[in-house]
C-alpha cells in the first residue's frame, strides 16, 4: 500500500458521492447488496406468480411488472440517472453466492471479447417477444426471466470477472448504449491522484497487506481502470471501484450527456470506438430494433405482416417476422448507414475509408434510438402505472385466498395515452436533436473546415429516422397475436 | 422483553424466548386459520356450461354486448348468478373495461362493454351462483378491429 497522494484534489463540480444524503447511502458498503436483494424479491415474485398466477397478463405480476414497470423505470433511471439498473441486478447476486462455492478459474475466451455474442442476444430477444408475444404470457415470461439467472450464473461460474454483463447480457447491452446518454458517470476525481497511485485497486481490487492474494474490495469486473475510463459503456454502476480505492478518489460526476459519443479518445475495458465494429453495430441494433419494437405495436404492423405473408406463402408467423427483422435491422441500415457514410467520404475529400465513417456515425444514432425506447417504454409505464396496485393485491389474494389488502382495484390504471403522447414526442425530439448534435460534433473532428457538409447526409439518415418514429407513435395501437391466411 | 416458559415435566428447563417469537407463532396460527377459513368457503361451481356472444360479431372498437348462456351439468339454465365481467387487453397496463351482467331471461345474461382499443381482449367473467359457489370462466376475444369507415 503506497502512502497517500498529496495532490490538490480538482473534485468535479457535482459529485453525487459527495451530496449530504445520496453519498452516504451511495457509499454504503452494503447499498448495491440492498439493492440486489430488493430485486431478487421482486424477480422471486414475478417468477412464482408468472408460472403459479393467473394466466392473464394484466392480472399477473410477471406481465405487469416485466413488461410495464421495470422496462419504463429502466430507461427513465438511465435517463435521469445511469445504469441503476445494473448497479441492482440480481443476476450477479446469485453468481456472488454461486462463486462462494465454485470459483471460476478460466479467463472469458479471447477470441470472444467483442459484443457480437450480446448483439445477437439482443436481435434474438426481439425477435422471441414479437414472435411469440411474450407481452401476454406470464409463464413464458417467468421461464425468461429464469433463462437470465441460468445463464449468468453458468457463464459467471465458469469464467472470472464479469464475463456475461460485458459480453453475453442483452439487457445489459441495451444498458450500456442507453448509459451513454445518462447525466452521471463514473470517474476519477482527480486523475492526478491516480497518477501517484501504485496499487490500482479500483481494477485488481483491495488486497490484504499481509496476503495479497487476499482481495478485501472487488476492483472492477469489467476491465475498466477509472483513470483511463472514458464515459458509461460498459459501467455497470456497481461501485467496486468506490469501495475499492484506498484514496476516496472515485467521483459519481454530472457530465453532458450523449458528449462521450463523439470522444474517440482509447477507452479502458474498451479500446477506441472507431475499432469496434461490434459497438457500432450495437448502436444500430439499439436504434433500428427500437423503431422495429414500436411498429410491432401498431395497426400497420399487422397489415405489413399479412401482406408479406401471402407474398411468401407464409402460414406462420415466424418467416414473415424473420424477414421484417432482416429488412429493418440489416439491409435498411447497411443501406442507410452505407449511402450516407459514401456521401459523407465524398463530401469529405476522400480522407479514410467509407467503412471507418459508417462506423463512427453509427454511434450519432443512439440518442435517437434511446428517445425511442424512452417514448415506447414510458407511454407503458405513465399509461399503466398504477396497474401494479390491484395485481398485488389479486396476487396477494391468491395467496391468502382471501382478499386481505382489499377488493382489487381494476379501475387503476394511469394517465390518459392522449396525455402521455406529448411526452413522447418530446422524447423523440429531443432524441433526434442530439443525433444531430452528435454526427455534428463528429464532422467538426472529422472535417474542421467543413463539418456541415459532411454532417448532411447523416442529418437526413436523422431526419428520416425521426419522422419514421414520429408515424409509428401517431398510429393507432394494436395489440394481438398475429393471424395468417391460412 | 422476554416471554418465560413453564419449566416441562421432564425436569426444572427454563427457555427465555422473545416476545417477537410469540408474535411470529401467533401470526403463523392467524394465517393457517384464514387458510383454512378459506378452503372450507362455498365450492366452486362446477361442470357449468357457457356458451358467449358478441354484438356486433366481429368485435368492433366501441360499444359491444356480451351475452352469456349458463347452464349446468344437467343442461338447466343458471338462474340467480350475480356476475360481472372484467374486460383486459392482452397487453399488460391498460385500461380495462368492466361490466355488470344482468339476467334477461333465465340463465341468460348480458352485459354492456366497450372495447377501447383495437387488438386481442380477455374477458374474464366473475362472480357467484345463487348458491354462492363462485364463479369464474375466461373468454379470448381475438382481433378487436377499428370500426368500419
Amino acid at each position: 500500500m503506497t502512502a497517500a497522494p498529496t495532490t490538490a484534489p480538482s473534485a468535479p463540480a457535482r459529485d453525487l458521492l459527495r451530496l449530504p444524503f445520496i453519498g452516504v447511502c451511495l457509499r454504503w458498503r452494503h447499498a448495491r447488496l440492498t439493492l440486489q436483494v430488493a430485486a431478487l424479491v421482486a424477480a422471486a415474485a414475478v417468477v412464482l406468480h408468472g408460472l403459479l398466477g393467473p394466466q392473464i397478463a394484466p392480472r399477473n405480476l410477471a406481465t405487469v411488472v416485466t413488461w410495464v414497470h421495470y422496462r419504463g423505470l429502466l430507461v427513465l433511471a438511465l435517463l435521469a440517472v445511469g445504469n441503476l439498473f445494473c448497479t441492482g441486478c440480481p443476476f450477479v447476486l446469485v453468481r456472488d453466492a454461486a462463486r462462494r462455492v465454485h470459483v471460476p478459474a478460466r479467463r472469458w475466451p479471447r477470441v470472444l471479447r467483442r459484443k457480437w455474442i450480446g448483439v445477437a442476444l439482443f436481435a434474438a430477444v426481439l425477435f422471441v417477444y414479437e414472435l411469440y408475444d411474450l407481452w401476454s404470457l406470464p409463464a413464458a415470461t417467468a421461464w425468461l426471466v429464469l433463462g437470465y439467472f441460468a445463464a449468468a450464473l453458468a457463464i459467471d461460474v465458469l469464467f472470472r470477472g464479469a464475463s456475461f454483463c460485458k459480453y453475453l447480457c442483452p439487457i445489459g447491452q441495451f444498458n450500456f448504449v442507453a448509459s451513454t446518454l445518462s447525466p452521471f458517470e463514473v470517474t476519477a476525481r482527480d486523475v492526478a491522484v491516480c497518477r501517484t497511485c501504485r496499487t490500482a485497486d479500483c481494477i485488481r481490487g483491495r488486497r490484504a497487506p499481509d496476503a495479497p492474494t487476499t482481495v478485501l474490495r472487488r476492483g472492477c469486473e469489467l476491465d475498466l481502470f477509472v483513470p483511463s475510463k472514458v464515459g458509461n459503456l460498459d459501467c455497470t454502476f456497481c461501485l467496486d471501484c468506490v469501495q475499492a480505492c484506498p484514496y476516496d478518489n472515485v467521483a459519481i460526476a454530472a457530465r453532458v450527456p450523449g458528449a462521450e459519443l463523439a470522444d474517440d479518445r482509447r477507452r479502458s475495458g474498451v479500446g477506441r470506438l472507431a475499432a469496434r465494429p461490434d459497438i457500432a453495430a450495437l448502436a444500430v441494433l439499439f436504434t433500428f430494433g427500437a423503431l422495429l419494437n414500436a411498429f410491432a405495436m401498431v395497426s400497420p404492423a399487422y397489415a405489413l405482416e399479412a401482406w408479406l405473408a401471402r407474398a411468401m406463402g407464409a402460414t406462420s408467423e415466424g418467416p414473415v417476422l424473420l424477414a421484417i427483422f432482416i429488412a429493418t435491422l440489416i439491409v435498411l441500415p447497411l443501406a442507410l448507414l452505407g449511402g450516407a457514410a459514401v456521401v459523407s467520404w465524398r463530401l469529405g475529400g476522400g480522407i479514410g475509408s467509407v467503412q471507418a465513417i459508417a462506423l463512427r456515425y453509427a454511434l450519432a444514432l443512439i440518442p435517437l434510438g434511446f428517445g425511442l425506447w424512452l417514448a415506447h417504454y414510458s407511454f407503458h409505464l405513465l399509461t399503466g402505472v398504477l396497474t401494479i396496485v390491484p395485481v398485488v393485491q389479486s396476487a396477494a389474494a391468491d395467496l391468502a385466498g382471501w382478499p386481505f389488502l382489499g377488493a382489487p382495484l381494476w379501475r387503476w390504471v394511469g394517465l390518459r395515452p392522449g396525455a402521455v403522447f406529448p411526452i413522447q414526442i418530446g422524447f423523440v425530439l429531443l432524441g433526434a436533436l442530439g443525433s444531430f448534435a452528435t454526427a455534428y460534433a463528429l464532422a467538426e473532428r472529422d472535417a474542421p473546415s467543413r463539418p456541415a457538409a459532411v454532417a448532411v447526409p447523416w442529418t437526413i439518415v436523422i431526419a428520416l429516422l425521426a419522422a419514421a418514429a414520429l408515424w409509428v407513435l401517431a398510429q393507432p395501437m394494436e395489440m394481438r397475436a398475429v393471424e395468417l391466411p391460412g | 422483553m422476554f416471554l418465560r416458559v413453564a419449566p416441562p415435566a421432564g425436569g426444572p428447563r427454563l427457555i427465555d424466548r422473545p416476545a417477537s417469537f410469540r408474535r411470529t407463532r401467533q401470526l403463523l396460527l392467524a394465517a393457517a386459520a384464514l387458510l383454512a377459513a378459506a378452503a372450507c368457503g362455498p365450492a366452486p361451481a362446477r361442470s357449468l356450461a357457457f356458451e358467449w356472444s358478441l354484438t356486433p360479431s366481429p368485435p368492433i372498437v366501441g360499444d359491444a354486448v356480451l351475452t352469456l348462456r349458463i347452464r349446468d351439468e344437467n343442461g338447466r339454465p343458471v338462474e340467480g348468478a350475480t356476475l360481472r365481467v372484467e374486460g383486459h387487453m392482452s397487453h399488460p397496463g391498460m385500461a380495462p373495461v368492466i361490466a355488470e351482467a344482468a339476467e334477461r331471461t333465465p340463465g341468460v345474461y348480458e352485459a354492456a362493454l366497450t372495447f377501447t382499443m383495437r387488438g386481442d381482449w380477455i374477458l374474464l367473467v366473475t362472480g357467484s351462483l345463487a348458491s354462492g359457489a363462485p364463479v369464474e370462466h375466461r373468454i379470448d376475444v381475438p382481433g378487436v378491429q377499428p370500426p368500419a369507415e
